[in-house]
């Protein structure tokens, strides 16, 4: 995980965002924000870099969660200021602005209304869609949000984070099949993408539960397994391998009456099982160890993730799944 | 680049440099010294003397120097394996990827694929300031 203020700072965690906000007047006041264009003091003062725009715009979104809005708006200006105001990533950005300055819904209304607008002069407007489908789906109306994000992806079938935000939509409604299918999309698009593997792993596993799919579970035990593969140590990935064969294990009825399934993978027979879940433990209980012990090449792991993990090594049948 | 690469890099440098110098100092006294002997004897040519064994000692050092200080300077080796390149983001974090000044390598830009869980293009930005608000409650 990245802190710095060159890589969105939507995963950050909220006092490395407090962080970056409360450096957000320095760097404001380091620079005057303006670009000039002549010639000789392009020579002189040092280049513009694309990263002094990155930091700004992550800077504005970092200062829009924590709450400075007068640094973000000073952001925006300058951003403005350089790419003029028909650049779609600043439409967006604007947006963003003025949705997180919104205080009641006939506001939010009128900022969709604006967006509608917007999208009748450019109908392929990529970033405003995707306001679109935020603000849709933070207004509380999904099923018109998910249509949005279908007409977004007819558009851009390859847009990877779209099929991810679809995938989390119908997750969040509880339509698994829909979920699934939508991950399986973003695994086309990005096949080495080891954390999507988990994810997918997760949903399965989630899935299988629900309808007690033992298919289900044998396909979560492979996408973990895969995540593995791709991801030396992988926590997520050993935690849900852990989880998937301790189900499998505990239900060997269940297990062996859909062995002859017709959807579905086959479930590996107790013996693998058994093998697969003692090195898992194993693996788990190093990663734990050793980052407890605070060993230095050991030590990126995320704290909760690991406090998670000791409770699962600890109990050993009590399990909440996130 | 490490001041100590920067240092052996210069040093050497500076030896090429004088070796070159010394070079032409050398061929500048064989054409002085030819031209004017020319001037005193008609046709009897003094034997030209070969560059000074040291000043070819000296190049070839330098030479190696230059590059023993360019070598040293090199960022460190990275994992080919994939799967040992994500192991080591996933274990080391941003700790594993520091390059000879202890900042993290301007490249490095951890897992690529988190965006696709973070989804930037996507980010909800109430909610995201409703759970700060929350959490600065909490604190």
């Amino acid at each position: 995980m990245s802190s710095s203020l060159l890589h969105p700072p939507g995963h950050l965690s909220p006092a490395t965002a407090l962080q970056h906000s409360q450096q957000a007047p320095s760097i404001l006041n380091k620079s005057t924000g303006a670009i000039s264009t002549s010639l000789f003091q392009s020579l002189l003062a040092a280049p513009e870099t694309p990263e002094l725009w990155i930091t700004y715009e992550n800077l504005l979104l970092s200062c829009l969660r924590t709450g400075d809005d007068e640094s973000a708006h000073r952001c925006l200006g300058r951003l403005v200021n350089r790419f003029g105001n028909d650049n779609e990533r600043i439409m967006a950005l604007k947006g963003i602005l003025k949705e997180a300055g919104a205080s009641d819904a006939a506001t939010l209304d009128v900022i969709l209304e604006e967006y509608e607008q917007i999208l009748q002069d450019n109908p392929t407007n990529i970033p405003i869609l995707k306001r679109r489908v935020v603000l849709l789906r933070s207004m509380g109306r999904i099923s018109e949000s998910v249509s949005a994000l279908i007409s977004l992806l007819d558009i851009s079938p390859t847009d990877a984070e779209a099929w991810a935000e679809l995938a989390d939509l119908y997750f969040s409604q509880g339509l698994y099949s829909q979920a699934i299918f939508a991950l399986e999309e973003v695994l086309v698009l990005q096949p080495n993408a080891w954390n999507i593997h988990a994810r997918l792993g997760e949903i399965l596993f989630v899935a299988a539960k629900a309808s007690g799919n033992a298919g289900q579970l044998a396909e979560a035990l492979k996408r973990f397994s895969r995540s593995i593969e791709l991801c030396d140590s992988y926590l997520r990935g050993y935690y849900g391998l852990k989880l998937t064969t301790k189900q499998l294990l505990s239900d060997p009825q269940k297990a062996l009456s859909n062995r002859t399934a017709s959807e579905g993978f086959v479930v590996p027979d107790s013996a693998t099982l058994s093998k697969l879940d003692e090195m898992a433990t194993e693996k788990l209980a190093e990663i734990v160890r050793r980052n407890s012990a605070g060993e230095k090449g050991w030590q990126g792991y995320d704290e909760a993730e690991i406090k998670a993990t000791r409770e699962l090594l600890e109990n050993g049948s009590n399990v909440i799944i996130r | 680049m490490t001041w100590i690469s920067n240092l052996t890099t210069a040093f050497g440098l500076l030896l090429l440099a004088d070796s070159c110098y010394s070079a032409y100092e050398h061929s500048a006294l064989q054409t002085h010294r030819a031209a004017s002997l020319s001037s005193l004897a008609a046709s009897h040519n003094a034997p030209t003397s070969t560059l000074p064994i040291d000043i070819t000692i000296e190049t070839i050092f330098a030479t190696l120097t230059i590059c023993l200080g360019i070598v040293l300077g090199t960022s460190n080796l990275r994992p080919i394996q994939w799967r040992v390149w994500a192991g080591k983001i996933e274990r080391e974090g941003e700790a594993g990827f520091l390059n000879s000044s202890g900042e993290v390598e301007k490249d490095y830009i951890g897992n690529p694929f988190r965006l696709l869980e973070s989804r930037p293009g996507f980010v909800d930005i109430r909610k995201q300031r409703k759970e700060f608000a929350e959490w600065v409650k909490n604190k």
